[in-house]
């Protein structure tokens, strides 16, 4: 019952009007009003049971349309554990980078991270940002993923093209996906060698090919693990945590663009003040 | 001059065990003392709704009547519109009362705590990291 309450007053609604449903749940909205102790037990059980519904509602496995919001313990990178030892090539890119967030022992106030200029965050450290949600589309040849934070997007093409031999680098790479099973299996190239893995600043090269693998797992939750592949700054493919991306089918995305003269306002009258020693 | 006026507005500065906000990017939260807090009353002379940050420059008089411009920053406005948030939230001219994490050099900027405008609106910006 309390369920069925909570789908009528959410995604339901407007859908199902019939007077005896609609009465039904106006008296017990009516009673739950005058009830708040009832009322705070049923938001919990609520909470419970849209999430033990999401195990039973049918979805369609090859089907990842909707806005999401990515999860993961390591926040903003692939994983905190588990890093693969770099290249003298790479450590010496890793030393020279300078992150503004992320680790504690690696950030500095004012570091030298490329979207502190607005550069294009790139991927796949797009992939990693919990506080900003993004949106699937699905078409019959491709796969569009928009995301929230600095208004980008990728395309995955799933017309059964090939990977191109010789791509030119761009900041989001070339990616085709098929599904292998109930998995949609992404290969991604053509990257240049100007984006951050993520905020702690890990290097990648322009030979830099990132698989990943993703599968709707339930209703409301699509499950991610992504490798990266690059030999000439990992000695071995960093195998990432398995994130979790968690449907929102009332989240709408927002503009959320980074522009340079307002970053550079920003920078004037806020970032390097509060690094600045008063009186200096 | 500073020192002693920052001083006489910490109304507030005890140890916290203050959530990690979201402050996503442009790497500013470094510079911020999360673990002390001040309070004070201010005029705003500037709302800035826009990215990266959304931040509010402001105007702080001590009891000498020396006025110190201050400025304190929070998320980018896609967030905080999630929270109620818009263009016509602040705006220049309105007294505020404004919690923050000081800046750790002494600077007179900080990250922006909690807000409190003439009407009594109270918001909280110490929410747990998602």
């Amino acid at each position: 019952m309390n369920y069925a309450l909570g789908e009528s007053s959410s995604d339901e609604r407007g859908l199902k009007m019939r007077s005896g449903l609609f009465g039904l749940v106006l008296a017990l909205v009516a009673t739950l009003f005058f009830m708040p102790t009832a009322s705070a037990q049923t938001g919990q059980q609520t909470a419970a049971a849209k999430a033990a519904a999401a195990k039973t509602q049918p979805f369609d496995p090859h089907d990842l349309s909707g806005v999401w919001w990515r999860r993961g313990k390591s926040g903003s990178t692939l994983s905190r554990n588990d890093v693969p030892p770099m290249t003298p090539w790479a450590q010496a890119k890793y030393s020279a980078n300078k992150p503004g967030i992320g680790r504690a022992d690696r950030v500095v106030p004012l570091g030298n991270d490329p979207m502190m200029a607005c550069d294009p965050v790139g991927f796949p450290r797009i992939s990693f940002y919990d506080a900003y949600p993004s949106e699937i589309i699905q078409v019959p040849s491709r796969v569009l993923v928009f995301f929230d934070y600095f208004y980008a997007h990728r395309t995955i093409w799933t017309d059964g093209r090939e990977l191109p031999k010789d791509p030119d680098p761009t900041w989001y790479g070339v990616s085709v996906g098929k599904w292998e099973g109930d998995t949609l299996v992404v290969e991604t190239v053509g990257f240049n060698d100007r984006t951050w893995i993520d905020d702690d600043g890990h290097p990648h090269s322009e030979d830099m090919r990132v698989e990943e693998r993703y599968r709707r797992v339930d209703h409301d939750t699509i499950e991610l693990n992504m490798t990266i592949i690059d030999p000439k700054a990992y000695t071995k493919p960093w195998v990432g945590e398995t994130k979790t991306w968690k449907l929102d089918p009332k989240m709408e995305l927002r503009e959320d663009v980074c522009v340079p003269s307002d970053e550079a306002k920003y920078k004037e009258e806020m970032r390097v003040p509060a690094a600045t020693p008063a009186g200096k | 001059m500073k020192g002693s006026l920052i001083r006489s507005l910490m109304t507030v500065a005890s140890l916290f065990a203050f959530s990690a906000p979201i402050l996503a990017h442009h790497g500013s939260r470094v510079s911020y003392d999360l673990s002390k807090q001040l309070t004070m009353k201010g005029v705003v002379t500037e709302y800035q709704y826009q990215n990266p940050h959304i931040y509010i420059m402001y105007d702080v008089k001590d009891e000498s009547g020396n006025v110190v411009h201050w400025g304190a920053e929070t998320n980018s406005p896609v967030v905080q519109a999630r929270f109620g948030w818009d263009r016509h939230t602040l705006k220049p001219g309105d007294e505020i009362t404004v919690t923050v994490n000081p800046a750790k050099v002494g600077a007179a900027r900080g990250y922006l705590a909690k807000l409190v405008t003439a009407d009594g609106k109270v918001t909280e910006l110490g929410r747990p990291e998602n």
